[in-house]
């Protein structure tokens, strides 16, 4: 419950687009865990100065330019050795500044936390500590209400039927442990599979909603793919409004990834530019091409970008070949302002769009938002934060353990063990299930009792 | 009035399971004890079901046997079957259960009694207790005498105010048809006692020669019989078979037809009865899909002919009585010896009491058994021999006797009455217990064994015993952990002659243990350097490997559990002061006063959020109390 020795690391000043952006960390080392990772050349680390220099990750690579104010315990907020970021205040810029500090020995603050502190270390008297108090009640509840409460306001039906039903498999289990000279009827192992797998349905489709969620609060990554001249910088600096990407005639430009983040309707989108995907290439295009690869690899949606100017060519084939088994795509037909060359009739439903004219964007835009979010409802998306969702995904394994199990004819008393771990995954998402909900279960669902 | 000129130590009122127990206990630690009963001769009565034991309770029964009881080598002397239940699953939800001859149980435990040093039984009902400056001072009884003690353990079972119904009759009694205690609950009442009111049921006992046990299923216990107690030897007592009968759609019609003459559901009965020991009224109302429903015709006696009709408890009336069991295949002719009935009784919702079973308001008053809203022998035995131990450890001013969830079953019971307090009869089941694949019934003695013997509870030769037990499997583990087999293709061969697959490296004899289709016995057949084990010891070494992942991982969750344990709430902390606290839960927190912050969490309506402000302010308090 109190883990003084940790470091603790937040956004404080707010998770929205601004100029400057806050991470604060405190902890009895957070100085050393600032040492590996800023890099300065005047920093001597003395308490209440600030200290110009940049961000590195552990491969050297340059995360953002920032200024590093430093206090030394006891002549900090809180009282513990602290230190404040302020960086670029983009939304990716802060994550990322955030998860270096996370990647290197820090978690990430609870609510109030740093308050908390303040107050074990005195920093704070008596009666600020019970505004401290309320503070935390609220706060929790006003995370409680971003997540929990609105889940279950969404999804009641999916949080209950999850709960129901793993409740359900533990009153059996222990039916079958605590009742064995009574006779009742449970079910079989096919229906235990059959619930498991309903379980795991309902988990999965969770995740599928949380994914969704997960758009408007961490973003979402666009790759635009298309063939070497395609028009793909141009849409790039189309939708994102300004001139980015350097846009030639001569095929091959891009040869590294060129980003942007745009706001689409509230998912922060970061656009990734691709190095055109052709067949025959010098040496230089090919690295782009592989790292090309590997972002169609990660990206949640593809606008695979054709030239309806000109003939279809062996290399927009290659770019159908990618295309084909990927679930998320935007197709987009360019220079929809030219004479048409060639009909893309094996195109399901292609957008034309002219970068040249700026037409076509915003059903460009409106196409993105609606793939993206795939048949889910924009009012049943939930939100749930990075634990939440590993949470669920633990879960989903731990199902499929148990199903191993159930299988295996595995000993009862200890398939409660694994049941009991499933329920723990997803406690804060479905509620802890207590021993009174298993045995009212129990009761409700089995003749016990001699 | 008359005040006696002996001061006792230690009285205890009732001699059932719990009241027996405490005054065993607290006489075996050298306490002047009195036991008042309103019968001698009802001292050790079953008033239920003939049997001890079974799931969660045949552990019970062991923990009271090692920390000192009696219950277990009662039953190992008076029983007239035994039986391991959960055969066909693992060994950690095993359980022994055995089947009573309900007098001589009863008639050896007078016995124990009546030959116990500093201990004596007197017959007398007790109107009131006697408390002065918040200690409790002594009883008076219904014929106006005083006993003065410094100790008093109430297990007053059913009898508190005890109104039995039969169909839409009733009348005052405390168990079947002896006389209840009418004005002791007012009593505990003016001392501060919330008390609130219960029901339960029992079943109808039959004539014996009127069963046409031809036509039913006989059920024996196991032909090599474990007894409960670690101190019986010799161990040969007899098997008297059960029988399986069924109801059907005709009984459950009758039983249908006849629920006006029912006090359950007529609405005359107004205490609470338990889900788990429904009467066969409320099986048929709730589970109308059911077509039949099992009862065990289970033997009362070695000597009389009387019948316990197990999974018929009942509060119909006596004429539906017959009719529905003359329904029933094999009892077509039968005859009642006694009603089932109902009883509805007083009892102390058990949240006013400490984890040592002394009531919060008055010092030195000890509550167990059905008083404190359980159900059950085996429950009342453990909380009498909790409440005996703490009488004894608050008299020599010793530190109290709290058994810890991770400890023992009686420590999982004891904790949910004190902290949730009880709504219907508490009955113990092993899904109670978190941490059930270390609280097993064959490792109950070496778990627990230490502990008895810091309280005096095992003297030196059991527990030299039990040492030496202790070691022996050590020694046997750490063999199969360092010694190993080559895979030669002899060896294989073996292997594959006893259906286990073949290996390709060296393998620990503990890795072969472990394969599921793999035990001890098997093993003995290809190795044979083996060391030579009793049943006891097999089956503990098996867990030990086989379990070892589930072992492990409960044991990281024990450690878990300690940590949250381990943080302290001062007795004089005052949640009045603490901001953010919801008015529910700092009522509920100043009622349940917990110990520790685990046991906080535990209250039931606690939210994560009230346990991180409390933490906060328990943190604060600490800071503040350090010296600068």
């Amino acid at each position: 419950m109190i883990n003084d020795d940790d470091i603790i690391a937040a956004i404080s000043s707010g998770y929205v687009e601004s100029a400057i952006g806050i991470i604060r960390v405190s902890g009895k080392h957070s100085l050393e865990l600032l040492k590996k990772v800023f890099h300065s050349k005047k920093c001597d680390y003395k308490s209440n100065k600030i200290y110009y220099g940049f961000l590195k990750d552990s491969s050297s690579k340059i995360i953002d330019e920032v200024l590093v104010s430093v206090f030394k315990a006891p002549h900090s907020y809180t009282g513990e050795d602290s230190f404040e970021i302020n960086c670029h205040g983009g939304l990716l810029i802060m994550r990322n500044v955030l998860e270096l500090i996370l990647e290197n020995g820090a978690r990430l603050a609870e609510p109030g936390e740093f308050t908390k502190r303040a107050f074990f270390n005195n920093k704070i008297d008596l009666v600020q500590a019970h505004a401290i108090a309320n503070l935390i009640q609220s706060k929790t509840q006003k995370a409680l209400d971003i997540a929990f409460n609105q889940l279950l306001k969404k999804n009641t039906t999916i949080i209950d039927n999850l709960r129901e039903k793993i409740t359900f498999l533990m009153a059996e289990n222990e039916v079958i442990i605590d009742h064995p000279d009574e006779n009742l009827s449970t079910s079989n192992l096919k229906e235990k599979l059959i619930l498991l797998s309903e379980i795991t349905h309902l988990i999965e489709n969770l995740l599928n909603h949380a994914k969704k969620g997960q758009y408007f609060f961490e973003g979402a990554n666009v790759a635009i793919i298309g063939k070497p001249n395609v028009g793909k910088s141009s849409l790039l600096n189309l939708l994102v409004g300004f001139n980015r990407a350097i846009v030639t005639e001569i095929p091959g430009t891009t040869t590294d990834i060129v980003s942007e983040v745009i706001n689409l309707n509230g998912i922060p989108l970061k656009i990734l530019d691709t190095a055109g995907i052709r067949q025959h290439s010098n040496e230089i295009e090919f690295i782009g091409i592989q790292k090309t690869k590997e972002m169609i690899d990660n990206a949640d949606l593809l606008i695979a970008v054709f030239d309806s100017s000109r003939n279809f060519s062996d290399e927009d084939k290659v770019i159908l070949d990618i295309i084909k088994y990927k679930k998320n795509v935007v197709t987009v037909l360019n220079k929809s302002d030219l004479p048409k060359k060639f009909n893309f009739t094996f195109l399901s439903d292609p957008i034309n769009i002219s970068c040249e004219n700026k037409k076509g964007i915003d059903d460009l835009k409106n196409r993105l938002y609606s793939t993206l979010l795939e048949d889910y409802n924009e009012s049943e998306i939930i939100s749930l934060n990075t634990s939440q969702v590993l949470a669920l995904k633990s879960a989903l394994k731990q199902a499929k353990r148990i199903a191993k199990s159930y299988k295996k004819f595995l000993d009862p008393a200890l398939i409660s063990i694994e049941l009991q771990q499933l329920a723990d995954y997803i406690e804060q998402i479905i509620g802890k299930i207590e021993n009174e909900d298993i045995l009212d279960n129990v009761f409700k669902n089995f003749c016990v009792g001699k | 009035m008359y005040i006696y000129p002996k001061k006792y130590d230690c009285i205890v009122i009732g001699g059932g399971h719990a009241g027996c127990e405490a005054a065993l206990i607290c006489a075996r630690l050298n306490l002047n004890t009195l036991l008042i009963t309103i019968s001698v001769d009802a001292i050790g009565a079953m008033s239920c079901n003939p049997a001890i034991g079974g799931l969660a309770k045949g552990h019970l029964v062991k923990e009271v046997d090692i920390f000192g009881g009696e219950m277990a080598r009662n039953i190992d002397e008076t029983g007239l079957q035994f039986k391991i239940l959960n055969r066909s699953k693992g060994p950690a939800v095993w359980s022994s259960r055995a089947q009573a001859d309900m007098p001589a149980y009863r008639l050896r435990m007078k016995h124990m009694l009546e030959h116990q040093n500093h201990l004596e039984v007197k017959q007398a009902t007790v109107d009131e207790i006697v408390v002065e400056d918040g200690k409790i001072k002594g009883v008076i009884t219904n014929i106006g005498n005083e006993f003065l003690c410094d100790a008093l353990i109430i297990a007053s079972g059913t009898f508190l105010k005890g109104k039995i119904f039969i169909g839409l009759k009733e009348f005052h009694a405390g168990r079947a048809w002896e006389p209840p205690a009418d004005k002791l609950s007012e009593s505990l009442a003016k001392a501060g006692l919330v008390i609130g009111r219960l029901k339960t049921g029992t079943t109808p006992r039959l004539d014996a020669r009127t069963i046409d046990f031809d036509a039913l299923e006989p059920q024996l216990g196991d032909e090599n019989p474990i007894a409960f107690s670690f101190k019986t030897k010799n161990f040969n007592p007899p098997n008297y078979p059960c029988y399986l009968a069924y109801t059907n759609e005709q009984t459950h019609t009758v039983i249908r037809s006849n629920l006006d003459k029912s006090p359950l559901y007529s609405g005359m009965i107004h205490g609470i009865g338990t889900r788990y020991c429904p009467s066969i009224e409320d099986k048929v109302v709730k589970f109308p899909d059911r077509e039949r429903h099992q009862i065990f015709l289970e033997p009362q006696d070695a000597n009389s002919n009387e019948i316990y009709a197990d999974g018929l408890n009942t509060s119909l009336d006596y004429e539906v009585q017959i009719a529905y069991l003359r329904t029933i295949k094999g009892l077509e002719n039968v005859e009642i010896v006694r009603p089932g009935y109902a009883i509805e009784y007083d009892f102390v919702n058990p949240i006013q009491l400490k984890h040592t079973l002394e009531t919060k308001k008055v010092r030195g008053l000890f509550l167990a058994g059905q008083i404190n809203g359980t159900s059950g022998y085996e429950e009342a035995a453990a909380q009498g021999m909790v409440a005996g131990i703490n009488a004894a450890m608050y008299l020599m001013d010793k530190e109290p006797f709290i058994l810890g969830r991770d400890e023992a079953y009686s420590g999982v019971m004891i904790d949910d009455l004190v902290t949730r307090g009880v709504k219907e009869p508490y009955r113990i089941f092993t899904s109670r217990a978190e941490y059930r694949l270390l609280l097993r019934e064959d490792n109950t003695h070496f778990r627990l064994a230490d502990k008895s013997y810091r309280y005096g509870l095992i003297d030196k030769e059991h527990y030299a015993l039990i040492q030496e037990h202790i070691k022996k499997l050590n020694e046997t583990l750490s063999h199969f952990k360092n010694t190993y087999v080559m895979p030669t293709p002899q060896f294989n061969k073996k292997l594959e002659s006893i259906n286990t697959k073949p290996i390709k490296t060296k393998v620990s004899l503990s890795k072969l243990l472990a394969r599921p289709e793999v035990n001890y016995k098997t093993l003995q057949i290809i190795l044979n350097n083996l060391p030579d084990l009793n049943e006891t010891e097999i089956q503990q070494l098996e867990i030990e490997i086989k379990y070892e992942g589930y072992i492990n991982l409960q044991k990281q969750q024990i450690e878990k559990f300690k940590k949250m344990e381990n943080i302290i709430i001062p007795d004089n902390f005052n949640y009045d002061n603490i901001p953010g606290l919801s008015a529910e839960i700092k009522m509920r927190l100043k009622e349940v006063l917990p110990k520790t912050l685990g046991q906080a969490m535990r209250i039931p309506g606690m939210t994560p959020v009230a346990i991180q402000i409390i933490s906060i302010f328990l943190h604060k308090k600490n800071v503040q109390s350090k010296p600068a």
